[in-house]
This record gives structure tokens, C-alpha cells and sequence, in this order.
């Protein structure tokens, strides 16, 4: 079974690999929150360049990570913005709030400065999660995930859902191909050239009930083993692969609370008290050159309540 | 005497969703240090028995107890499941689904953590039990890479919680090859060196038990217990034919040769066992005398794999080398350790995957030219877990399956499916739906369903694991009724040795991704190169022969001889 893609089953050996769960996942909370909460490229690329290097640091294979980003970012974000071009052009204007237009075409169809800035924008805040993602796929194993969700706060109930479901893929996934394969030769059509796509889906549905059965078989015996070996027996759990902190742990635990405090600082400070009027900041835009303000965005609606 | 660790007194048990009670009249008691089998054919109990000493019964299976079932001290119904596993210990059939950790650490911390255990507590605790099984090394490993023997000692030792007195294992040997059911005997009798651990081993599969000593064996049937009692006096019994429990070989060849059981020391014992005069006598007067196997008739070959690799990657060959000839109406035992390439071989043979390198022929036809739909039609396979197989509700529309896939008018479809199921014996139960028939019914299903087909050759993996022997007994005949009466051509991937000595006439030996042995089953059974590179287990066949003197080969040969002419008379 090949598990080398992205989920590590097993700690790696770099410093980052080494943190511990409640640190990769509080790390990765604060991050994710930061990139969705604002549109601001002032912070967006620091974010992005700190999770670039985590992920160098880990000295990963690259290659499997770069499909992932050319089939899924990459090739999105092309056919998103050509298709936004030929729609909605004005979405610059409607997001940055001024119109420079450097390119006309015939009917409605041109490019401004801002819809450039849009879309660069747009794409490096999908390349900062995406990078985050990858750092924290990366660097953690479903088992210190868990732990460190745990750590979190959530129920331990909860969290070992997520261990076990990891653990269980590749043997739901290997099921799966024995039953596929013992049904090609019985003579269902999965494979392309000979059968329609409607009808292989429709093939492919007959083989969900002998998998949905094996899988409850396994299920019942997961519980009984689970529960002879005192699971459910306290209100709380220690975790294995919880380690001991580090010094980098604390390092990088309190670099998360001043990041945490950083975002939500600037939140307050230049999305409600003081909010720049349009949903992205624009270098070439002065404050008073705005001319539009998107009526359905949180920012305004704050300012009407502050006007009152 | 020492205080039992396990005590059933006018215990019964009834499963709440069953009418009648499972375990009745139980007493019995077991004390620390012993080793204990407990026998019996599926549905005896014998499980049931068990998860009434583990806590699963009454606290995660329900129903209703009555009398008394004492555990450590513990009145099992009082009690809780968490204060058993605290002095019980369960290592479950399925070791695979048992290995709930991400990696052999981490499951063996499982206790420790439910049990709140500071993390730097738990390191050297799972150092110490990961040394007592011999996987220390291991300790980072996940389990997908792990062999079965391999998650099975980490299944003992992630049981071993604050004070585990007594071991419960089920079904050890169900998932193992012959060598790693040896290993795993063998630790489980290292184990019970400690005179304060009570060990209960439940297995049908008799002699492979006893091939390390064992104290008592309590035989159960029909949810009692039909005997408890020393393994050589089960021995001398009949009750294993009674209840249908396998006997080992080598007394089955004591019977043949008409010795009397009676007066020989350490019957239970092949290596220390020592016969009367008289009974040696008549062995040796047995084995010698003049028979062979029947020598078949030059027979056309429907397999042919010549020089055939095949790698996963692309760059180290799984199987290399691969060539052999089946003939029409050969029984085949395909045998070898786990990851030798048996599997490999069995889905180039289905064209599920194809060869880099050789060429496969079916009935004359090189299968490059063929998809694997059309090999579906020459080459029947039968997996080893049929609710892995069965997707439709009914028998009928399940053995049909096949044929209306390849668009075949109706009544031509009820014709066949009638043929087939008459030949598996289940045409009276062709309406009856699938979810209603037993394990053993449900395997004649999916060969049923292969059969429809009319396929030259079947392919059946592993046909007899997790059965008792009277199930076993019942597939075998029913198999061996399809090569007699339809010439089909039967393969085995097996590891069960007894099941290739009664019922295939020649073996195919993998090794290392390499056909190492082709030759008659008796041959590579006696041949100690093979069976050491095979990770084989030599028959007690093989040890009675160097016991008495004989010859290895020739003492199989004539016992296989033997056999087949009582089965056919």
C-alpha cells in the first residue's frame, strides 16, 4: 500500500515534523483563520512565505505536491478568470471600488488595472491556504492531529473518530479493489471503451453494497476491541503521540498567540473601526478614490451601525 | 491450592435477540498457570464463553446471565468491562481490525492512554511489552506494512494492560501461514511460563495446538461442555469425531493402520511420543505395503504461464520467471508465505493485471488477446470472504449476475443458473435471499455464481479459512464433486497443508516471487529445502515417517493413497 502521497503515518525527522500536535494544529487554527479573514496582500505574502518555508524545511517530495497545485490551483484559477473576464469584468471595480481601464475591447469586455489586482489577489490568498494546508498535511500524522484537536478543547470521542477513520482508509480502500476486480471478472464494465459513463456509474454503485457490508462487519469488531482494552474508560486520555514540548514548541506557540493577536487586532483596527471603504486594499488607490463600497459587505453594514 | 482465576458455576447465557439460551449449565473452573484449550465446531459456544469472561458479554453484547461467572476475583455481572480488562486480556481472531493505532507504538499505548498514563510512564512500559513479543523494533512501523504474525504480536502486547493475569485468545491461527502459526504457538507457550497467567486458547484446529503441550482441553458442543479433559485422552476418545473436530494426521494414520490407541506414552506428542511394539510394527507394516497414488493419463494443459514477470513499480519484479503447466482436470494447491507472489500469479491468471514481461495462455489462448471479461468466462475466482463477492438480494438473480451482464436471453439464464445450483446443492433455496443463508452456504453461493459461467478452470482463495472442520468438509466434497463430475480444473491458494495432502494431486511452490516446486504433493511435502523456503510447516506425517524410519516421500504417498481409496469406496 502506498501511503508516501501526502498523509505521514509516521513523525518525520525534521524540526518542524518534531512539534508537537497541539502546536501544528493551533499553528495551522491561527493561520487559516488569518488568511480567510482578510484581503489585505500586506499580509497575505508574509503568511504565504512563512508556510513556503515550513514546508522547504520539511524537505518533502515535491512532486506530488506540485500536481496537486498545477491540476488544482493552477488550471482553476485560469478557466476561473478567463471565465470571470468573459462574465463579469466589472469585478474589479466591484471588489477594489475604482475602475482604470488599460485594455477595451469590443462590447462589454475590457480589463482594468483592478481586475488585475483582483484576481493577483485572489490567487495568492488560495496559494496561502494552500500552502498552509500543505504544511500542516505535511508535517502531521492523523494521530497527533487528533491529539492536538483534542488539546484544543474538542472531545477525545470526537478526535479518535478522525485517527481511526485515517486508519481504516487504506483497508476500506483495498476492499474496495478486490471487490472491483472480482466483479470485472464476472463481467461488469468499469473500465472505459465498451460501456457508457452513465452505465459504469450505475456499475460502480453495485459495488458499494458488498463494500458497506464488510466495512460494518469490521466496524462491530473495532468496538469490542476497542472496549477490551478500556476505551471510554475515563473522561479523559493522554496521547502517545502527544510528545513532551519543546523549546521550539514554545517558540512557536507564542509566535501563534501574537499572530492570533496580530489578525485580530488588525481586524478590528482596519475592518470596523477604522475600515478601509472598499474589500481589498489597492496600492495605487487613495482612500478617497474609492468610489465604490459593495453594499452587501460586512464593512458596511458595521459602519451603518456605527453611524447610528 | 491456589485461589481459581476463572469460575462458572450453573452458568447460562441467552443473546437477547436469540429465543433459546447460547451457554447453558456451565461449571467450571480454571486455575492460575494453566493452559487451556477450549474446543468445539462453529456455534458451540465457544466464543460466547469467552466474551463472558473479557466483560464484552453482558456490557457491550446484551442478554441475560444466569448463575454465576467469577473472573479475578470479579463477579462478572457487577463488575464493568474496564475493571476486567484491567486482569483479562483479548486477543480477537481478526488482528488486523484489533490494531487500532496508527503505528505499532502507538496501538500498544492504546490501554495505557485510556487508562490516563503520563506519556513518559507509557514509553518504557511499551518498550517492555513490545520485547516480550520480539517486535521492539518495530515500534515506529504502521501496520499496513506489517504481516499477519507480525499484528498479532502486537495485539498481545497491546493487551498487556496494569496486571493482565489471564489471556484470551481467539482463534490464533485462523489468518497465519503454517510457519507463523508456529511462532505464534510457540509464544503463546512462552507466555504461559509464568505460573500466575492463566492462558484460554479457543481454535478448532487441533494439532496445531498441540504442537507446544497444553494442560486441559475442554470440548465444547452445543453449549456445554461435552468433555474436559487431557489432550491424550481426547486423544484416545472418539469424541472429536463426535463433534466434529479435525483429528491430527498422523492419528488418523494410526486408525488406518489399525493401531490401538491405547498404551502409547505422550500421545499428544508426536516428538516424545512412543509407541508399543505393536503399534510400530503395524505401522511400519502400513506404509510399506505396495500402493501409489494413481498416475493420471497425459492430460491437455489449460494453463500455461511461460517465463512470465510482473512488477508493480516498474522496477523490482514481484514474480520473475514464472512458468508451469496445469492440465484439464488438476487439483492444484498454489502454496507459499504470504507475499511470495501467490496472489500476484492468481490475477495475471484473471488478466486483472497483465505481464511485463511472458506470455499466459487459457485453454489454448494467449490472454494478451483477451479482457478480462472474456477470461471471466474460462477462469472462475472465488475470493475468500463471499459477502465480499455478493451484491444482489436473491441467490438466483445473485448466480445470474454473470450471464445477464453479458446479455444472455432469459431462458437460457434460468437454465444455467438452475444447472449451477443444482450442482452446488442449492437449487431447493433459489428464491431464499442471501442475507438468510450461513457462511458456508453463502461460499457455495459465489462458486454457484462462478459455475454459471461453465468456466475450465476454478480459482478458489483461502476456500477453507475461519471453518470448522465440518463446513470444511462439506466445501471440499462439493469442489471435489465439480473436478469429478464437470472435469473442472480446481486451483487452491492455500496454507492449509491438510487440505492440499486430501484433496490436490499436485502443488505449485512460490518463494520469493519464483516458482520453486511443481511437483506432486506428497514430493514437496517431504522435501525439507521446500518446505524451509516456503515457510511451510512439515506435516506429523513427515515426522512420523523420520520417527519410524521410513522414508518421507514414499510414507505420504501411501497415506494419500490410502485415504483416497477409503473416500471412494
Amino acid at each position: 500500500m502506498n501511503n508516501r502521497f501526502v498523509i505521514n503515518y509516521t513523525p518525520g525527522p525534521t524540526p518542524f515534523h518534531k512539534l508537537t500536535g497541539f502546536t501544528k494544529v493551533f499553528l495551522f487554527l491561527a493561520m487559516i483563520c488569518a488568511i480567510m479573514w482578510t484581503f489585505d496582500i500586506r499580509i497575505l505574502i508574509p503568511l504565504l512565505l512563512i508556510n513556503c518555508a515550513e514546508i522547504v524545511s520539511m524537505k518533502p517530495n515535491y512532486k506530488p505536491i506540485l500536481i496537486v497545485f498545477a491540476i488544482t490551483f493552477v488550471t482553476v484559477t485560469l478557466i476561473g478568470n478567463v471565465m470571470l473576464f468573459a462574465v463579469s469584468p466589472e469585478a474589479g471595480y466591484n471588489n477594489v471600488g475604482a475602475e482604470h481601464i488599460i485594455w477595451q475591447g469590443s462590447g462589454s469586455h475590457y480589463i482594468s488595472k483592478e481586475f488585475l489586482w483582483y484576481i493577483f489577489v485572489v490567487f495568492i490568498k488560495r496559494t496561502a491556504s494552500f500552502s498552509s494546508v500543505m504544511a500542516f498535511a505535511l508535517s502531521t500524522t492523523p494521530s497527533e492531529f487528533a491529539s492536538g484537536l483534542n488539546h484544543c478543547g474538542l472531545p477525545y470521542k470526537v478526535c479518535t473518530v478522525v485517527s481511526l477513520a485515517y486508519r481504516t482508509i487504506p483497508d476500506i480502500a483495498n476492499d474496495f479493489v478486490n471487490i472491483r476486480n472480482s466483479m470485472m471478472m464476472r463481467g461488469l464494465e468499469l473500465s472505459g471503451r465498451k460501456a457508457s459513463v452513465w452505465k459504469r456509474l450505475k456499475n460502480y454503485v453495485l459495488l458499494l453494497i458488498p463494500l458497506i457490508f464488510t466495512a460494518f462487519g469490521k466496524v462491530g469488531n473495532i468496538a469490542n476491541a476497542m472496549d477490551l482494552r478500556g476505551y471510554g474508560k475515563n473522561k479523559k486520555r493522554t496521547w502517545y503521540a502527544e510528545r513532551e514540548p519543546g523549546k521550539l514548541d514554545r517558540i512557536i506557540r507564542t509566535l501563534t498567540v501574537l499572530l492570533f493577536a496580530a489578525v485580530i487586532y488588525y481586524v478590528i483596527r482596519y475592518r470596523i473601526i477604522d475600515p478601509w471603504p472598499a474589500k481589498f486594499w489597492c496600492p495605487w488607490l487613495a482612500r478617497d478614490e474609492v468610489q465604490h463600497v459593495n453594499t452587501l459587505d460586512t464593512i458596511k453594514i458595521l459602519q451603518w451601525f456605527r453611524n447610528r | 491450592m491456589k485461589e481459581p482465576a476463572i469460575v462458572f458455576k450453573d452458568f447460562s447465557f441467552r443473546y437477547k435477540t436469540q429465543k433459546t439460551a447460547t451457554l447453558h449449565d456451565i461449571n467450571l473452573e480454571i486455575y492460575p498457570g494453566q493452559k487451556v484449550l477450549i474446543l468445539g465446531a462453529s456455534g458451540s459456544g465457544k466464543s460466547t464463553m469467552c466474551n463472558c469472561i473479557n466483560g464484552l458479554i453482558p456490557f457491550s453484547i446484551e442478554g441475560e446471565i444466569t448463575g454465576s461467572c467469577r473472573v479475578a476475583g470479579h463477579e462478572t455481572k457487577n463488575s464493568s468491562i474496564f475493571k476486567l480488562s484491567n486482569s483479562v486480556g483479548t486477543v480477537l481472531q481478526d488482528s488486523d481490525a484489533q490494531f487500532v493505532g496508527l503505528t505499532v507504538g502507538e496501538d500498544v499505548a492504546f490501554i495505557m492512554e485510556n487508562d490516563m498514563m503520563a506519556r513518559k510512564d507509557m514509553l518504557p512500559k511499551i518498550d517492555e511489552n513490545l520485547n516480550m513479543v520480539g517486535m521492539k523494533d518495530f515500534v515506529d512501523h504502521v501496520p499496513f506494512n506489517l504481516s499477519g504474525g507480525q499484528k498479532q504480536k502486537v495485539a498481545i502486547a497491546g493487551v498487556f494492560g496494569n496486571d493482565v493475569r489471564i489471556l484470551i485468545f481467539d482463534e490464533p491461527l485462523a489468518a497465519l501461514d503454517p510457519q507463523m502459526g508456529m511462532t505464534a504457538v510457540d509464544l503463546i507457550d512462552d507466555l504461559s511460563q509464568d505460573e500466575d497467567r492463566t492462558i484460554i486458547i479457543v481454535e478448532h484446529r487441533l494439532e496445531d495446538v498441540l504442537y507446544r503441550p497444553v494442560d486441559r482441553i475442554i470440548l465444547m458442543a452445543d453449549g456445554t461442555i461435552a468433555a474436559d479433559v487431557t489432550p491424550d485422552e481426547l486423544l484416545k476418545s472418539d469424541l472429536l469425531q463426535q463433534h466434529g473436530i479435525r483429528e491430527p494426521l498422523y492419528i488418523t494414520a494410526m486408525k488406518y493402520a489399525g493401531c490401538s490407541l491405547e498404551g502409547n506414552e505422550n500421545l499428544c506428542d508426536l516428538n516424545s511420543l512412543r509407541f508399543t511394539e505393536e503399534n510400530e510394527r503395524k505401522l511400519k507394516a502400513f506404509f510399506t505395503a505396495d500402493r501409489a497414488v494413481k498416475d493420471e493419463t497425459e492430460r491437455e494443459p489449460v494453463i500455461r504461464f511461460t517465463d512470465v514477470a510482473y512488477s508493480y513499480d516498474g522496477r523490482q519484479n514481484v514474480v520473475e520467471d514464472i512458468s508451469f503447466e496445469i492440465g484439464r482436470g488438476e487439483r492444484i494447491a498454489v502454496i507459499g508465505k504470504n507475499g511470495a507472489g501467490k496472489s500476484t500469479a492468481a490475477k495475471l491468471l484473471t488478466g486483472i493485471i497483465r505481464p511485463g514481461k511472458g506470455k499466459i495462455e487459457v485453454c489454448g489462448k494467449d490472454t494478451a488477446d483477451m479482457t478480462v471479461k472474456e477470461i471471466g468466462e474460462q477462469v472462475g475466482y472465488v475470493m475468500q470472504d463471499p459477502n465480499t463477492m455478493i451484491v444482489k438480494d436473491l441467490i438466483k438473480d445473485e448466480v445470474g449476475l454473470a450471464l445477464s451482464l453479458r446479455k444472455m436471453p432469459q431462458d437460457q439464464i434460468d437454465e444455467r443458473v438452475r444447472q449451477s445450483l443444482e450442482a452446488c446443492g442449492l437449487y431447493k433455496m433459489r428464491n431464499w435471499p442471501v442475507d438468510s443463508i450461513s457462511y458456508g452456504q453463502k461460499k457455495r453461493v459465489t462458486v454457484a455464481s462462478m459455475m454459471a459461467l461453465e468456466p475450465a478452470i476454478l480459482v478458489l482463495d483461502e476456500p477453507t479459512a475461519g471453518q470448522d472442520f465440518r463446513s470444511y468438509t462439506e466445501i471440499m466434497n462439493f469442489v471435489n464433486k465439480l473436478n469429478r463430475d464437470y472435469g473442472t480444473t480446481i486451483l487452491f491458494i492455500t496454507h492449509d497443508m491438510h487440505l492440499a495432502i486430501e484433496n490436490t494431486d499436485r502443488a505449485i511452490v512460490f518463494s520469493d516471487g519464483h516458482v520453486i516446486d511443481t511437483n506432486k504433493v506428497y514430493t514437496v511435502l517431504s522435501n525439507a529445502e521446500t518446505i524451509r523456503k516456503a515457510s511451510l510447516k512439515q506435516t506429523s506425517l513427515y515426522l512420523l515417517a523420520e520417527k519410524l524410519g521410513l522414508d518421507p516421500e514414499k510414507t505420504i504417498e501411501s497415506f494419500i493413497a490410502y485415504e483416497r481409496t477409503v473416500k471412494d469406496a
